[in-house]
């Protein structure tokens, strides 16, 4: 009898369960205004394990609320994340406001997934002072911006400063052309018995990589509107060709040929790799989470081969929910501003905002590409030079390069499609030692191209 | 018939069918007791289980805009997904493992639950010792592996095998390897629960077939041969198909193991579903891809259900 009760009690409770779940699918999270004050749920609160950075967060977030007694926030921790983006998206379960990558927000147009924010950027006094070619990468074809960008990066050669120092090559000058790299990368094999140089290849970064090595051999991947694979050319053939000759003739690249970011981050901040490429954000992956010293961190800028061809550069924008209000799109931008835009046109809120960051034990002062105009940025860094906890003269050669050489968005059409195709080329070079250069770049382009159009 | 009799029947009759309706009321009673109390359950099945179900086969003809209308496209998902110049290599890929897996992975655990059953003495420690391997998260074990696998010299398996003079194999790095590498660690993953099955059955066959068999002088591979193999049967062709099923929708390992590479050589069908959902956004080849494996699957399934009839009746 008893044990009747008790599996009718936990039917019962599971329907009760069910039932709270279907109610909990279909309530909507952004609430409205109510006499006249907004509430708007704010993505990306840093999680516990990083309490630094979360405490920091709490504070701007309790700033901002004071100095918008209209506005109250309600900060989650959901951050973009490919698996579960779409899932959020259809459920209607999206923050207000929340960053996603730069080469997303061209496809959320597309599915209706952003808000068009153009009015409250313009009314918020904001949409000058972007920079024009990042903000034309979140706009649709007739000028409306649906994202703003509040973060770049280009690609650059991170190194570890400490390897080279063994090595004998100076690391105040790391290498600029693809020339230098393989000799470095020979020097410190040599020296250190560390792999000199490593590429990605797992989870599509192998094609995002290679993507931005064939930039800077002049070539590109895919035509300017999108419709054509274009990397069957001899810039890639020659990309493509001197990673093989570093794996096999060089030896200078790590006998396991299936890394991701995380499983090379680990074995760069172990100093097992020389130099790896990445961004300014790379700091926060090595020396952040993965413990490299600080003081081992260099990066210059992307290597090129003949002359200087370019740099694949991406970043983070912030989109607004699609559901929300006018008042809630102004809400939105308000914090936004305030939290990441701010700093870069008002001194006082610069330096606040840096003492914030550094006193939270937050990284304060990393340099990147600039999301506003070049000038603000330097004058940004001027003001805020006591709080800064980052090496900066590290990032000198990065920094100096940035200027020079010119910086080339993601291919615009079905990326991941590209990138999935050419993780598939670097693989074949790095496991197969006579693998058919051409062969494979031409192959790869056909399967490509009968996919562009979907 | 008398008049009395017509009457005392009449009289009869309605008092029987008054007591048949109250017995089959009072039976039926608990029934719909039980069915109030199971209906939750059977809505939540329902909605959770066959919900997916059919809308994903709905979305397999739709173009689906998340959050939005879906337009019907038609069968055009479904000639896309089998046009793609990657799908011949996942669908062998998937096969290849399957058929691994079948070949190393179903015997293993079959040996050692005969074995283990055969130990008279700590048999349970023996079994614990098999199921081990089971409690270890799949995530966890995976990055372990990983870790063993190192291709240099230096790596776990490389160095054990470096002191026989073996090696240093590429393990995950090679084409050639890279699978039956992911076969060993799913075997030794999942061999645990199949060695428990298979020793719960064994206690159900009678041990009076191994007394006789050992009265007419069997050795232990006769007694397996002859005894234990066909009583089992039934249990031994259930497994089978279950491993079929289950290592058709290979996905965790290889994705976390090489992210289907190197070459591709480890991308299987479910990753590919996978690649279209949350890689390109593409739920409608996503959801045709995913049906036609369901379809393939339900062949098998089946399938195994004519024979195991067949077997029966013979």
């Amino acid at each position: 009898m008893t044990k009747r009760i008790r599996s009718a009690a936990a039917l019962l409770a599971l329907g009760g369960i069910a039932a709270a779940t279907l109610v909990g699918c279909s309530s909507d999270n952004s609430s409205g205004s109510t006499d006249g004050k907004v509430t708007i749920q704010i993505g990306d609160r840093p999680s516990a394990d990083r309490p630094e950075d979360q405490k920091y967060f709490d504070e701007r977030v309790a700033a901002f609320e004071e100095a918008n007694p209209n506005i109250d926030l309600d900060p989650v921790e959901t951050g973009y994340d490919a698996t579960t983006f779409q899932a959020l998206a259809a459920g209607g379960s999206l923050p207000d406001v929340m960053s996603v990558p730069l080469t997303e927000p061209q496809g959320l147009i597309k599915r209706g997934q952003a808000a068009d924010i153009t009015e409250a950027l313009k009314s918020e006094g904001i949409y000058d002072s972007l920079n024009p070619t990042v903000r034309k990468l979140t706009e649709d074809s007739s000028g409306n911006v649906y994202a703003i960008p509040t973060n770049a990066y280009s690609f650059g050669l991170v190194y570890n400063r400490d390897l080279f120092t063994k090595a004998g090559l100076d690391p105040d000058n790391p290498p600029k052309t693809w020339d230098e790299v393989r000799e470095a990368a020979k020097a410190i094999k040599a020296a250190t018995g560390a792999a000199g140089f490593s590429v990605l290849s797992t989870n599509n970064t192998g094609g995002w990589q290679f993507t931005g090595i064939t930039y800077s051999y002049g070539g590109t991947v895919e035509n300017e509107d999108g419709s054509k694979a274009t990397f069957d050319d001899t810039p890639s053939k020659d990309a493509l060709k001197t990673i093989q000759e570093m794996r096999w003739q060089d030896g200078t690249l790590p006998e396991n040929a299936l890394y991701d970011v995380q499983s090379q981050a680990q074995d760069f901040a172990a100093g097992k790799i020389g130099m790896v490429i990445g961004a300014s954000d790379y700091y926060y992956t090595a020396v952040q989470n993965l413990k490299l010293p600080a003081e081992s961190f260099g990066i210059g800028g992307m290597p090129q081969n003949d002359g200087t061809n370019g740099t694949l550069s991406g970043g983070t924008v912030q989109i607004v929910n699609p559901n929300a209000t006018d008042a809630e799109k102004d809400a939105a931008v308000k914090w936004v501003d305030f939290f990441y835009l701010e700093r870069y046109l008002d001194q006082d809120t610069a330096v606040s905002d840096a003492k914030a960051s550094n006193e939270a034990g937050s990284v304060t002062g990393l340099p990147g590409l600039p999301v506003v105009n070049s000038d603000e940025y330097d004058q940004y860094f001027d003001w805020i030079k006591d709080y800064i906890n980052v090496p900066t003269s590290n990032f000198t050669p990065y920094r100096e390069a940035s200027t020079d050489i010119p910086v080339i968005p993601e291919p615009v059409n079905n990326a991941q499609e590209v990138y999935g195709a050419l993780d598939t080329v670097v693989q074949t070079v790095l496991t197969d030692q006579n693998a058919d250069v051409s062969g494979l770049l031409s192959q790869a382009q056909t399967d490509v191209q009968s996919r562009l159009g979907r | 018939m008398s008049e009395q009799a017509r009457l005392s029947r009449s009289a009869v009759r309605p008092a029987n069918r008054a007591s048949g309706l109250t017995r089959r009321w009072r039976r039926a009673r608990p029934g719909l007791v039980a069915l109030g109390i199971a209906l939750p359950a059977i809505l939540v099945y329902l909605y959770f289980s066959w919900g997916p179900i059919v809308s994903s086969l709905i979305m397999s003809w739709q173009n689906p805009v998340p959050g939005g209308t879906a337009e019907w496209v038609g069968w055009d998902n479904f000639v896309y997904v089998l046009t793609d110049p990657g799908l011949p290599q996942a669908a062998l890929n998937t096969v290849y493992y399957t058929v691994l897996a079948v070949l190393f992975g179903f015997p293993v655990p079959l040996a050692l639950a005969v074995f283990i059953s055969e130990l008279k003495k700590r048999a349970w420690y023996f079994s614990g010792l098999a199921y081990l391997p089971v409690v270890v998260p799949p995530v966890v074990a995976i990055l372990l592996w990983k870790f063993f696998y190192e291709p240099s010299d230096d790596g776990v398996f490389n160095s054990i095998l470096g002191l026989v003079g073996i090696g240093p194999l590429p393990w995950l790095n090679s084409t050639a390897m890279a699978m039956p590498s992911i076969v060993l660690e799913t075997t030794w993953a999942g061999a645990g629960s199949a060695v428990i099955i298979y020793i719960a059955a064994l206690t159900s066959v009678p041990s009076e077939l191994y007394e006789a068999a050992e009265l007419d002088g069997a050795g232990i591979w006769k007694r397996v041969w002859h005894v234990t193999l066909p009583q089992m049967r039934g249990i031994i062709g259930t497994m089978l198909l279950l491993q079929v099923i289950g290592t058709m929708q290979i996905f965790t390992e290889p994705f976390l193991f090489t992210g289907g590479g190197p070459q591709n050589a480890t991308k299987t069908l479910l990753m590919s579903v996978y690649d279209y959902a949350f890689i390109r956004v593409d739920y409608g080849a996503a959801t045709a891809l995913s049906v036609l494996l369901a379809v393939v699957l339900a062949f098998f399934s089946v399938a195994y259900l004519l024979l195991t009839r067949r077997w029966s009746r013979s």
